[in-house]
């Protein structure tokens, strides 16, 4: 298997300028992991557009080989059973964020306003960003003409009422490695600290744990 | 999550094959398999055996817990124990499934293994039912479920979770308005003072809402 040499992958490397050397199947366990952060995480994470690259990369150049296969030999229905396997992976992966944009669009573009402003990583891909844009604008529209045939109704009362996400969700998550002092949010100003294992399963508040979901550290299940 | 998607997952574990065909090896993205001999055993992911066996390619030999022995062990063991003891594997019930289904010719007293882990899975689920209980009595926001398998864990969700939002919920409006509740205590109060019902002391007007 050719290993594949990855430049621009920053937040997954450890952070040395060398060139670090990633198998596809690691990708792919990246991918998973994705996969499962987005969907159980309650807020938009930072996009891995990287990986997804990658990973639609590897499909298409599987898909040219898997043409020049004899329908006659039985491991092709293996190969295209992997590409729709990851297929899968990514649309999932890349729904469920849609999904979020579409729920939380005017809290998503507020948030992703401050990062630019803070100059901070950005959560959203460009074409996501563009969505969320012409989502909202649509949006906006619909609800102005819709609030016409309601004269009584005040006309920006909808734009005050934000659908946030709930960050105090609880989530299961399982530990990368050993983690000291999380907070368990109990709503009270002071909280208890926690020591997660390496390798262990807790239910906690989403918010305790946000940052290390977003690091890497631990991993929602 | 669905238990198609977890089903998904746990379709990654490798399981050995013993394949009835000769090929110089499958070259997937995420690795390679074989090279495969006629009946040399190779190791294969679950979801690749599934689909070989189903072309009648190979016959599977299930993993070493699949064994009525083990899994007496396993059961004796769980209960015996009043926490959670550590599963073979963190998919036993989806390996479990697909085996069954697609391979039971392969699988020694493959009905007895059906029932018995079956009734593993019942004990399991009983216990987290009974912890799930005394976590939401007690109000715990933090529990570790080290020895929970993927699915067990994602046969609580949503349940588990959404009640414990509305437990943090509950407890955090009690904090923000003190003030509301206190007065809601003594209007409570003298509402009880007023029609002399003064023979046991009210202690809690919480439980009286």
């Amino acid at each position: 298997m050719e290993d594949l040499t990855i430049d621009d992958l920053d937040n997954i490397s450890t952070g040395s300028d060398d060139h670090v050397q990633i198998t596809p199947a690691e990708v792919i366990e990246m991918m998973e992991e994705a996969w499962t952060n987005e969907k159980f995480a309650p807020e938009i994470l930072p996009n891995k557009s990287e990986i997804v690259d990658i990973i639609l990369d590897q499909i298409t150049t599987m898909e040219e080989n898997i043409k020049k296969l004899s329908s006659s030999d039985f491991t092709k229905s293996i190969y295209q059973l992997e590409v729709d396997r990851l297929r899968f992976l990514v649309s999932s992966y890349l729904r469920t964020r849609l999904e979020k944009i579409e729920t939380y669009v005017i809290h998503i573009l507020k948030e992703e306003e401050k990062r630019v402003e803070r100059g901070s990583e950005k959560y959203l891909t460009e074409q996501e960003f563009e969505f969320a844009k012409e989502f909202s604008f649509t949006m906006e529209q619909y609800f102005d003409k819709m609030m016409r045939f309601y004269p009584g109704v005040p006309a920006d009362t909808w734009s005050n009422k934000i659908i946030q996400p709930n960050n105090n969700t609880f989530v299961f998550l399982k530990s990368k490695k050993r983690i000291e002092g999380v907070p368990i949010d109990e709503g009270n100003a002071e909280s208890d600290l926690v020591d997660i294992q390496d390798g262990s399963r807790v239910i906690i508040s989403y918010n305790s744990v946000a940052e290390l979901v977003k690091n890497g550290d631990v991993h929602l299940i | 999550m669905d238990p198609d998607e977890l089903e998904f997952l746990g379709e990654k574990v490798y399981v050995s094959i013993i394949p009835t065909f000769n090929n110089d090896g499958i070259h997937l993205i995420s690795g390679d398999l074989g090279p495969f001999r006629a009946s040399l055993p190779v190791n294969v992911p679950l979801w690749v055996a599934v689909s070989l066996k189903r072309q009648k390619k190979c016959k599977i030999q299930p993993p070493d817990w699949m064994d009525m022995q083990k899994l007496e062990y396993i059961k004796e063991q769980e209960k015996q124990s009043s926490g959670f003891t550590k599963m073979p594997s963190d998919h036993y019930m989806v390996e479990a499934k697909l085996l069954l289904e697609c391979a039971p010719d392969d699988i020694p007293r493959a009905d007895e293994v059906r029932t018995i882990i079956k009734d593993i899975w019942d004990i399991r689920m009983s216990k987290i039912r009974s912890s799930v209980t005394k976590l939401v009595k007690n109000s715990d926001f933090y529990a570790a479920v080290d020895n929970l398998t993927v699915m067990e864990i994602n046969s609580v969700r949503p349940i588990l979770p959404h009640a414990l939002d509305h437990l943090f919920r509950m407890k955090n409006t009690e904090k923000t308005r003190p003030t509301q509740s206190s007065n809601v205590s003594s209007f409570l109060l003298s509402k009880r003072a007023s029609t002399s019902f003064h023979l046991s002391p009210v202690t809690s007007s919480n439980t009286e809402d």
